[in-house]
């Protein structure tokens, strides 16, 4: 209202001086034509009355429209006095009656990128924030609805993979099992032959671990990957996966020194999945590092915890690559995974074993230098009150 | 000469494990399913081990072995499983169960298993 008053106030001054500009170009056209009348240099006086008048005319204008104008300007700074004044007044109100609803929005929001997708409004207010409140359940309504879908799905992957690689295992253990059946009479076998009964074993055991990984990261995927964690010898683990490796490292004439420091406390592990994890860092170590190569096995006592370093003067992995390293299906050169058998699964379970067991896993590496994957578990708690 | 009794729903694993296991110097006696594994250790004298797939129709290795237990037959048992971990804990428990064999088997792990069930050398 008020503000509409304003708004006429200056409709009016705009006015006012239209009125001004048409009325002062109306009298210099009638001098103009007076002035032809008259002719040129006669009735002068005529002429001079006429100015004088028409002078007189444009003052009186003048003093007439500034009266106006003052009018005007009153009338424009009290309309723009009230206007604020009333929009004040009205923000005041439309503030009030907003802010519930959307500090309920803001909140509802927070819960909804927190993960609770039961998070919804109540609707009520203004149309405005009563129409937004109802966009805001429709979306959270639809997010639950696509998230429980995805759900269901990832479920079903999950279903799929365990039963797949489950039935997968019956005809894996028949090839596995006659080749080596046909390798225990080799001396009934030409070298050909022999020969592609090893191509036969080497293809079926790269299935099996592929199927092993495959199986390991479902099961985690579906938080069912589980570990039975018991106080271990960490000295006796780590030696006794050297000792499954030691074959490959001097096939490959690699030295594989270890360095353990005496009196290791126990760690809390599940012997066999920490197996697993130090044999694929040895592996890969094997594997990615050229002959020669010179691979150590560290072992110390830090505060709770026992670390244990796989470190190596291979090829190192570039930056960019060791930023994703612990990724699943994340493997070296495309020209080195030629020659390496590995799944690209390997680091991605070793890190969700480790965490499993509460510990960590990091890897350092200098391109040209070498690399270093450090583990670290945690030391079970008798021994930890002993070395303290 | 020990008499093992294995027992798998594939024929093919049925004569993978037979041929080894003969090799090794056993006398093996082979089961489609469970209920045959019931059916003839419960009918003539019991073997001196059972290999039982975990995992068969109409009656499983489990159930086989629940329903053996339960008769009072104490016979040494290895589960040969699919799972790459072991027993199901709980659900296992009480069964007598000697050890876990995964697919696909480990041949010197299992007759080195077999070989500590049997006694110091093939009983006789």
């Amino acid at each position: 209202m008020l503000t509409g008053l304003a708004v006429i106030g200056v409709a009016r001054f705009l006015q006012q001086r239209q009125d001004y500009e048409n009325a002062t170009a109306r009298s210099y056209q009638r001098e103009i034509q007076a002035r032809d009348r008259l002719g040129r240099g006669e009735h002068a006086a005529a002429a001079r009355a006429a100015v004088i008048g028409q002078q007189r005319r444009r003052t009186e204008l003048r003093d007439e429209i500034s009266s106006e104008t003052r009018d005007t300007a009153l009338l424009v700074g009290a309309g723009l006095i009230a206007g604020l004044t009333g929009a004040a007044l009205l923000f005041t109100g439309l503030i009030a009656s907003m802010r519930r609803p959307l500090e309920d929005l803001v909140e509802a929001s927070g819960q909804l990128a927190g993960g609770d997708l039961d998070a919804r409004v109540k609707i009520g207010g203004l149309s405005e924030t009563a129409t937004l409140g109802t966009a805001f359940n429709e979306m959270a309504g639809e997010l639950q609805r696509r998230a429980g879908e995805r759900d269901q799905l990832e479920r079903m992957k999950d279903e799929f993979v365990l039963t797949a690689s489950h039935e997968l295992r019956s005809p894996l253990t028949s090839v596995q099992g006659f080749a080596e059946l046909l390798l225990l009479e080799r001396e009934k076998l030409s070298p050909k032959q022999a020969e592609t009964v090893e191509v036969i074993l080497d293809n079926t055991r790269h299935l099996v671990r592929l199927l092993n990984d495959l199986l390991d990261l479902a099961r985690s995927d579906a938080g069912r990957l589980t570990i039975r964690p018991v106080p271990t010898d960490a000295a006796g683990l780590i030696e006794e996966a050297v000792r499954t490796m030691r074959a490959q490292f001097d096939a490959r004439r690699q030295t594989l020194a270890l360095k353990l420091e005496t009196e290791l406390p126990e760690i809390e592990a599940d012997r066999d999945r920490i197996r697993q994890v130090l044999v694929n860092l040895l592996t890969n170590a094997n594997e990615y590092c050229p002959e020669g190569a010179n691979i150590g096995v560290k072992a110390r006592h830090l505060d709770a915890e026992v670390e244990i370093d796989v470190i190596d003067d291979g090829p190192g992995i570039p930056e960019q690559q060791l930023a994703h390293i612990f990724e699943r299906f994340t493997r070296g050169d495309a020209g080195e995974t030629q020659r390496v058998g590995g799944t690209g699964l390997g680091l991605a379970i070793s890190k969700s074993l480790v965490e499993l067991h509460g510990g960590r896993i990091v890897a350092e590496s200098t391109p040209g230098v070498g690399s270093t994957f450090c583990i670290r578990l945690p030391a079970t708690a008798t021994d930890r009150g002993e070395a303290i | 000469m020990a008499r093992i009794l294995v027992a798998d729903d594939s024929e093919t694993i049925l004569l993978l494990l037979r041929t080894r296991l003969e090799m090794e110097g056993y006398e093996v006696e082979t089961a489609a399913d469970g209920q045959e594994v019931v059916d003839q250790v419960s009918a003539a004298t019991p073997p001196d081990v059972l290999l039982l797939d975990a995992m068969m129709p109409r009656k499983s290795g489990i159930d086989a072995l629940r329903e053996l237990r339960a008769a009072g037959i104490e016979t040494p048992a290895l589960i040969v499983s699919a799972h790459t971990e072991g027993g199901n804990g709980a659900e296992h428990e009480g069964l007598g169960i000697d050890g876990y064999i995964t697919k696909p088997i480990d041949f010197d792990r299992l007759f080195a298993r077999i070989a500590e069930l049997t006694g110091p050398g093939p009983a006789s």
